[in-house]
């Protein structure tokens, strides 16, 4: 048991998901939700104020800080600024690196040194393992605080190169991606798609409701910052995962992505 | 249906025969080499038999199973079938083969289906005159462990034979998904990006072999990774899927095979079955 205070910043159920994950570590924590977007893939958005006065006494009394947006990339970009202009420069600042790397989050700051990635996604139910990828600038002592913060909360963590996507979130969202192809394409139902996957490939989930449990906006972030990192044509976004988007069919949370849902 | 045909007794073909002829069907099996067909038999007996040992099976369900198989290596010897499962090499020739003589042997409405994993199904049967009644049917391997079946639609395939070919499936215990005849069809393309993927980022440095299989196993639930399959399904036989896949999509460039593969390949480190892949296994 630490006297160590975590710090968890983003939006909507996430937020406390994610706190909910490291509860076990037995450090305090607090959370600071975010306003939601006002549009799902406007970058540039961030007119508004991000974040209000509560952020700075909290920020005041964090050993870590940790963010949990990905999407849209602007917004993200701002919060990551206006956490590293409240938190005292010896925190350590855990970023969200599924979409884009911790070397390219990390050069939004004037503390390059203290950003760390980490990579998780949803839904956390099934998930016992989260990626660290160090950035270039990011100092040892900070990579190891923040393994010591999964580790404490019971998680498992693998060390990967700092490449957007790390490892399973590149993976998984490329599987999404040819599944939404093919829907796309007209050439196979959502249905059957998930239910080949899941039968002859014995894909734990099938690969479009897991996009709906993910979050569409999520699937395409990775990939959006896959192909902004990688420029290669491998990762296009397919174009309807972005419709889809646009249109907030987000998969579970908003009620109907490539399958309806009950809203509760 | 109560009669059906599969031709070739490789190991997909005669466990489709295994898996219709435990459904209760009647199985035509044509297997144009007398030794293979020979070879086939024996060896369908003595899975039966370890079947009954293990007790997944009486004795008795078995025998009755096993007479319901005709094995033969005649193409007339299906003049009475109501669908017709093609199961050989995939060679395009040899398909085409066969489906001359089953366009010249079977009754004019009988389903003629070829098992495809690789190829057209349209180009396969473009050598028949009724293509209406052409379809994929793809099966799994091992046959009769692995639940679903791919109803792959040709560019003639009509709605009536695809409606036929969904009760054929039922009838043989297994679950149909459909899909337009595309390359790879939906599994193989699907999942494609599994293998694919893993490799490019074993290629860039990102993490190694083994840390790659465990965060696929632990972040999300896979119950393989990633190398552990590749290395379990045959280097060989994925590379060839790859590179398939790649070659009809024109060389787009998801689907681009990895040199790292290919080296595999070329070495004879074929996984399990050579004793090392991307891991070293005790023979």
């Amino acid at each position: 048991m630490s006297g160590n205070t975590l710090l968890v910043v983003g939006e909507g159920a996430w937020v406390g998901a994610v706190a909910e994950f490291l509860r076990p570590s037995g450090w305090r924590i607090a959370t600071y939700a975010l306003e939601p977007p006002s549009h799902p893939v406007d970058e540039g958005d961030v007119g508004r104020r991000l974040i209000g006065e509560a952020l700075g006494p909290l920020a005041a009394e964090a050993s870590v800080a940790m963010e949990t947006v990905l999407w849209p990339f602007e917004r993200k970009r701002a919060l990551v600024r206006a956490l590293d202009a409240v938190l005292p420069p010896s925190v350590p600042l855990a970023t969200w690196c599924s979409a884009q790397s911790t070397t390219e989050i990390a050069s939004w700051t004037q503390h390059p040194s203290r950003v760390v990635g980490y990579s998780l996604l949803p839904p956390l139910e099934l998930v016992q393992l989260v990626e660290i990828a160090p950035g270039l600038a990011t100092a040892a002592a900070a990579s190891a605080t923040v393994e010591e913060l999964f580790a404490a909360a019971g998680r498992e963590t693998a060390r990967v190169r700092d490449d957007a996507g790390l490892v399973a979130a590149r993976i998984v969202c490329l599987i999404i991606n040819e599944a939404a192809a093919m829907v796309q394409e007209g050439v196979a139902t959502p249905r059957d798609i998930d239910t080949a996957l899941r039968l002859g490939a014995n894909y734990p989930r099938g690969p479009l409701e897991w996009a709906d449990a993910m979050g569409i906006d999520t699937v395409y972030a990775v990939l959006a910052g896959l192909l902004a990192e990688q420029q290669e044509d491998r990762y296009r976004p397919c174009p309807l995962l972005r419709k889809m988007v646009l249109a907030g069919r987000l998969g579970r949370k908003s009620g109907r992505g490539f399958f309806e849902y009950d809203s509760a | 249906m109560q009669r059906i045909g599969v031709i070739g007794t490789g190991t997909m073909g005669i466990g489709i025969v295994q898996v219709a002829a435990q459904q209760g069907l009647d199985v035509v099996a044509v297997e144009i080499d007398e030794g293979r067909s020979r070879a086939a038999r024996e060896s369908l007996g003595k899975t039966f038999d370890r079947l009954v040992e293990r007790g997944r099976l009486g004795r008795e369900e078995a025998d009755a199973a096993l007479a319901r198989i005709r094995w033969t290596t005649l193409y007339d010897d299906l003049d009475g079938v109501e669908a017709v499962i093609e199961a050989v090499p995939e060679r395009i020739e040899l398909k085409h083969h066969v489906f001359r003589e089953l366009d010249a042997v079977c009754r004019p409405d009988a389903l003629l289906a070829t098992n495809t994993s690789s190829l057209s199904v349209t180009e396969i049967g473009a050598v028949v005159r009724d293509q209406t009644r052409v379809l994929g049917l793809h099966f799994f391997n091992p046959v009769p462990l692995m639940a679903l079946v791919e109803i792959v639609r040709a560019l003639h395939t009509s709605p009536a034979v695809l409606e036929r070919a969904r009760g054929l499936v039922q009838q043989l215990g297994k679950t149909a998904v459909e899909v337009t005849d595309t390359p790879g069809f939906i599994v193989n393309r699907v999942a494609r990006p599994f293998y694919n993927e893993a490799l490019r980022l074993l290629n860039d440095g990102v993490a190694d072999a083994a840390t790659i299989d465990r965060i696929m196993k632990q972040a999300l639930g896979f119950r393989m990774g990633p190398f552990e399959l590749m290395d379990l399904i045959g280097n060989d036989v994925n590379f060839a899927v790859t590179s398939s896949l790649f070659q009809s999509y024109f060389g787009e460039p998801r689907y681009r095979p990895s040199h790292i593969q290919e080296r595999l390949v070329k070495a004879g480190l074929l996984g399990r079955k050579t004793g090392q892949g991307y891991y070293k296994y005790e023979r």
